[in-house]
């Protein structure tokens, strides 16, 4: 007899615990009922409502996979997307546990700020630059509730796309103020450069991708809002961290963020 | 002496005839990197006694993770002749090249001379323009397999050149956006970061590395800061171009 499949309640409850104690969990991908996108978005959902029922505050979205070369390695031909929850966000400068994220990495990101809803059906590039208010560079820690980060698709997508924490930078820029295509990351540890690229690297144009979420929240009925942060996705490699590291991105025209890790995994 | 001499003429014959050699270092495992820079001198003589003139010098493993994957912990030099300078917005004549691969880069125009060691400040005030630029490499082994001796030998696999338009060195160069693109889609991307943390360390160690050598950069003389990214392998038909933030652009197309 075959092990009885996981629904969609029990594989958020899952990975809701796996949060919970800090231990990561076997892939999903082979033991729920229906493995696709639609059925890993249902359960990030499932997840989404309760944790909002429980009182943490949604704050914005990560979009993840905007890269072909993270695309190809998950089994994906588009980015997929993530909730950030009030309780993610660092300021510049923080000291961060370790602890708080499991098998903890970081990527370099610019992160948006919108000034206004983008709730309309049709919306345009035109319609995302006129939302954004302002844009900081921002360290996304990114981790994996799945051991050993051995994900496909449907791992991440009911993963809340591997989201873990987010550090803003705080010097907010206008739009006007840099190149959002052709900006320059560099992202260093402990003063050596680890992750280098560009705001090219996500999927050509940081502003296409935000369009790309702003247009799937609409189809989702989870609209972006005035208020909303978005983490528009990696401009270069991942690098994984641990205590005492201390992390430095900059983007060119955007200043530069830090944080430090402390304690212990 | 012959011997070096006999070896520069191979590397050269390589180079003119765009035939690939099998590695120097096959024959002469205890080949040196002295000796290299030898033959690589003695190859560019004999382009200038053909009537090529000397414009400047090329850096190489210039990243942390080239010099990783050759396993050395010191950049390598060129040297750079006219013939080599293709015009931006030009047909590169794939047939001239054995497995030609196109790299984005920064390149340096000096206004004053440099040479020996020297700090950053002293090497950026001897700037007079930065551009963007791509270096066509071709290593002239078999297989693009080489050891670090065989590489210098080959001129540090230099072979071509594109250079933009030169701008003011008054700008952060630490950090800019780079991207080569073939026919229009991002094939690799990088930054300005990777060049040692700060392409002007490149220019510092060109000064150090020339002048070990009884040689310097002159006001006029370029200096191609090394590889941004991996390299591009061209084929023909392509359209391959570089941007670079605040630099500009530049483009070739690739012809048979």
């Amino acid at each position: 007899m075959t092990e009885q499949l996981l629904s969609v309640e029990q594989a958020a409850e899952l990975l809701r615990t796996a949060v919970e104690t800090g231990k990561p969990i076997a892939p999903l991908r082979d033991r729920v009922a229906n493995a696709d996108a639609a059925t890993a978005y249902a359960i990030q959902e499932a997840n989404t409502r309760h944790w909002i029922a429980a009182g943490r505050r949604l704050v914005g979205r990560k979009i993840g996979a905007t890269s072909k070369a993270v695309q190809s390695m998950l089994g994906l031909e588009q980015p997929d997307y993530g909730m950030l929850f009030a309780d993610m966000a660092f300021g510049d400068g923080e000291t961060i546990p370790v602890s708080r994220v499991s098998q903890p990495k970081v990527e370099g990101e610019i992160a948006f700020y919108l000034g206004d809803d983008l709730d309309s059906d049709h919306l345009t590039l035109a319609d995302v630059m006129h939302s954004i208010e302002y844009a900081v560079a921002a360290i996304e820690v990114v981790g994996s509730r799945i051991a050993d980060w051995n994900i496909k698709i449907v791992d991440t997508v009911a993963d809340n796309a591997s989201s873990g924490l987010y550090v803003l930078g705080s010097q907010p820029r206008p739009l006007s103020a840099f190149d959002p295509v052709l900006c320059g990351m560099v992202m260093s540890c402990r003063g050596e450069p680890v992750a280098t690229g560009a705001g090219v690297a996500c999927l050509g144009n940081p502003l296409v991708a935000t369009l790309w979420l702003a247009r799937k929240m609409v189809e989702v009925g989870r609209p972006l809002k005035k208020g909303d942060t978005i983490m528009s996705g990696a401009l270069g490699p991942l690098t994984p961290v641990k205590g005492g590291d201390v992390v430095e991105l900059r983007i060119s025209g955007l200043g530069a963020v830090r944080c430090r890790f402390e304690g212990e995994a | 002496m012959t011997a070096l001499h006999e070896l520069a003429a191979r590397v050269d014959e390589a180079a003119r005839s765009a035939t690939a050699i099998p590695q120097l270092t096959n024959d002469l495992p205890d080949l040196g990197i002295d000796d290299a820079y030898a033959i690589q001198a003695l190859s560019i003589r004999r382009r200038l006694e053909r009537g090529e003139r000397r414009i400047g010098v090329k850096m190489g493993l210039t990243s942390r993770a080239k010099m990783q994957q050759v396993g050395v912990d010191e950049v390598i030099w060129g040297r750079l002749t006219d013939a080599m300078v293709l015009e931006e917005g030009a047909s590169l004549s794939r047939k001239r090249y054995v497995h030609p691969r196109a790299e984005p880069e920064v390149v340096f125009l000096m206004g004053r001379r440099l040479s020996g060691k020297v700090t950053a400040l002293e090497a950026m005030a001897a700037v007079e323009g930065v551009a963007p630029a791509m270096e066509i490499i071709d290593s002239r082994y078999q297989a693009f397999r080489f050891a670090l001796p065989d590489v210098i030998a080959d001129n540090s696999s230099s072979s071509g050149l594109v250079i933009g338009s030169f701008t003011s060195p008054r700008l952060d160069l630490s950090n800019l956006g780079v991207v080569l693109s073939v026919d229009g889609m991002p094939h690799q991307i990088g930054s300005t970061a990777a060049l040692l943390g700060n392409p002007v360390r490149s220019l510092v160690a060109a000064a150090r590395m020339v002048a070990q050598w009884g040689e310097s950069l002159e006001p006029g003389d370029i200096v191609m800061a090394g590889g941004i990214t991996a390299a591009h392998a061209l084929s023909v038909g392509e359209y391959v171009e570089t941007q670079i933030e605040g630099l500009g652009r530049i483009a070739i197309t690739v012809g048979e």
